[in-house]
């Protein structure tokens, strides 16, 4: 019998073959601490009371839920974590300097076959490069910190298959939102997923990653594609280790296989308040909305601000419309910049801020809405008051689906609005 | 640790998420007896003062979904609670629970009522009440879990065994 992606990254970085079930210790390639996990990663790194951790370096501290830190308790951390960085050897990101599912890609500290782990659920985003990416917790990556290894269970998976390409104006976002209704939130608890497909294939790595990462709505362990030509490309292009490939067998045992027609995939958005309510754009058509929302480790990355300024470039956001985009990361918004989006969508009425995403949870309260207003975001989760404020609604789509809505002020579909067609060349 | 663990079962309905386990998220500064303080007041306000240590929480389905909070499992040991038994767990409440020696069991728990006096029993893979006959099998941990929680979690077990040998 064949092996999963899941199995065989397991398996090889536990030094033996690994069968879905089974429960291994295997050699962690890089792990991830973030903000708002970090009181309790060295708490629990101060009870295991290592004298040495010679791992640290292979440990990235990012500073990026509370960005910029709203209360001294907040400031205190940060204050913490770069000590702690500076002392021990472990990777800095500092506040602006992006997503923490961002910033690992884009530092390089990731490749094709890796185990990565982080203490967040939306860890999952590093199977767009064909590495096992899993969340953690604090106690998790002390021990990855000092030993080098994690315990794992080895998860079964679900194969979904894509075929056919999308259509002009829809993309990973509305993949993983009918996955969702589909499924529902949780669907694929412990469960690993493999994308696959022709649709995956035409997909850019932003959107590649926008499928993996938001496979942690769906209760996901890990979200894994396969490597190719363009996989490659980008992990040089930002100084990735050499790759080390994993293919699926073509006998290996799944929990389930799914098949999506993607061609004929409308856009979706989830309603309020449930990630799994899901419905087609065409359907919910000219629902009001108050407040745009275009940024998060979902769904802020370069061709997300692309789509958006194919939109509004020129035009003006509907009137008592307020729009907030914050780019994934600084190399984000840098790019956004050279190509003109920032002033694009600076014009049209909305409002770019430093890289970070500490607005998804409303860490940072820049985006509190009021009574019986409307969001509609890009973001990932939606649960009631997410936002700070429980007579709100939040509504999720993909980044094209957030800037026509705002154009119109009113949920739109993308593909009826002009620019809206935007794609990056395969 | 014992294999076999007995306490009085409480309940609590499905789809509790760590928001409801520990509401002081995103709190700085707010420590884990504080957690354990007001943990599920939302849905069960009178849960934690009628708790007493060595209760084993029975759960209805995805018990622990959502965000990965450590602190909930944290606050869950502050309270005493001997295992947990729930039909399916949130994943990363399974490992943290894991991680910090909380028995979590997978096992369906039709009939068991408030008050029950229930028997786990890691090894033979059964969640019993014996004074009403109830008996329910599950899959038993991998013994690299039960070796996890026999020693009383990640930290413990790292500290006794810093080379990660299971057995």
């Amino acid at each position: 019998m064949g092996y999963t992606l899941a199995e065989k990254i397991l398996g090889a970085h536990a030094g033996s073959p690994a069968k879905a079930g089974e429960v291994v210790v295997a050699r962690v390639d890089f792990a991830m601490i973030h903000d708002a996990r970090a009181a309790n990663a060295l708490t629990q790194l101060g009870k295991l009371g290592a004298k040495e951790l010679p791992y640290a370096h292979r440990t990235a501290l990012v500073l990026d839920h509370y960005s910029p830190p709203p209360n001294p308790e907040a400031a205190n951390m940060h204050v913490a974590m770069r000590q702690f960085s500076e002392e021990r050897g472990a990777v800095l990101y500092d506040v602006g300097d992006g997503i923490c599912h961002q910033v690992l890609p884009e530092g390089g500290h990731l490749t094709c076959g890796d185990l990565v782990v982080g203490t967040d659920t939306h860890s999952t985003t590093y199977g767009a490069f064909n590495a096992f990416g899993t969340g953690v917790e604090g106690t998790d990556v002390s021990a990855v910190m000092m030993t080098g290894r994690l315990w794992f269970r080895v998860p079964e998976t679900i194969r979904i298959e894509l075929t056919g390409r999308l259509q002009p104006g829809v993309w990973a976002k509305d993949v993983t939102l009918t996955m969702l209704g589909r499924l529902g939130a949780e669907g694929a608890n412990y469960k690993a997923l493999e994308y696959c497909g022709e649709a995956v294939a035409a997909m850019n790595i932003d959107d590649r990653m926008t499928l993996s990462n938001h496979a942690a709505e769906l209760g996901a362990k890990a979200a894994l594609l396969e490597a190719d030509e363009k996989t490659f490309e980008w992990l040089k292009a930002h100084r990735a280790r050499e790759p080390r490939p994993v293919k699926a067998d073509a006998d290996a045992t799944y929990a389930e296989r799914i098949v999506i027609d993607a061609a004929a995939l409308a856009p979706q958005v989830a309603r309020a308040h449930q990630i799994d309510d899901v419905a087609g754009v065409p359907d919910v058509a000219g629902k009001k909305i108050h407040i745009a929302l275009i940024g998060t480790c979902t769904n802020g990355r370069l061709d997300d601000l692309r789509q958006a300024a194919a939109i509004l470039k020129g035009r003006r956001l509907a009137k008592g419309v307020r729009m907030i985009v914050t780019p994934a990361s600084r190399q984000v918004y840098l790019a956004a910049l050279r190509e003109g989006i920032v002033e694009a969508l600076t014009a049209a009425g909305a409002s770019v801020e430093a890289a970070g995403c500490g607005t998804c949870v409303n860490i940072t309260g820049h985006l509190v809405p009021g009574d019986d207003q409307v969001v509609i975001s890009s973001a990932n989760r939606n649960f009631k008051g997410r936002l700070g404020n429980p007579r709100s609604e939040i509504w999720i789509g993909s980044a094209a689906t957030v800037a026509a809505s705002a154009l119109a002020g009113c949920i739109t579909d993308p593909r009826e609005v002009a620019g809206g067609t935007w794609r990056a060349a395969a | 640790m014992n294999s076999i663990i007995r306490g009085t079962g409480r309940l609590l309905p499905e789809e509790i998420n760590t928001d409801v386990h520990c509401s002081a998220k995103y709190t700085p500064g707010k420590d884990t007896a504080y957690i354990a303080q007001h943990a599920f007041e939302r849905i069960a306000p009178d849960f934690v003062s009628s708790f007493r240590p060595g209760n084993i929480i029975v759960a209805g389905r995805n018990f622990g979904i959502n965000s990965s909070r450590e602190q909930a499992v944290h606050a869950m040991r502050l309270l005493g609670v001997a295992a947990v038994v729930s039909p399916a767990f949130g994943r990363q409440f399974f490992r943290n629970a894991i991680n910090n020696g909380l028995p979590v069991v997978e096992c369906d728990i039709a009939g068991i009522e408030e008050g029950d006096v229930v028997q786990v029993d890691l090894s033979a893979g059964t969640v019993s009440v014996p004074a009403r006959g109830i008996e329910c099998a599950f899959a038993p941990l991998p013994s690299a879990i039960q070796a996890l929680l026999a020693s009383g979690g990640l930290i413990p077990f790292l500290q006794a065994h810093p080379d990660w040998r299971l057995q």
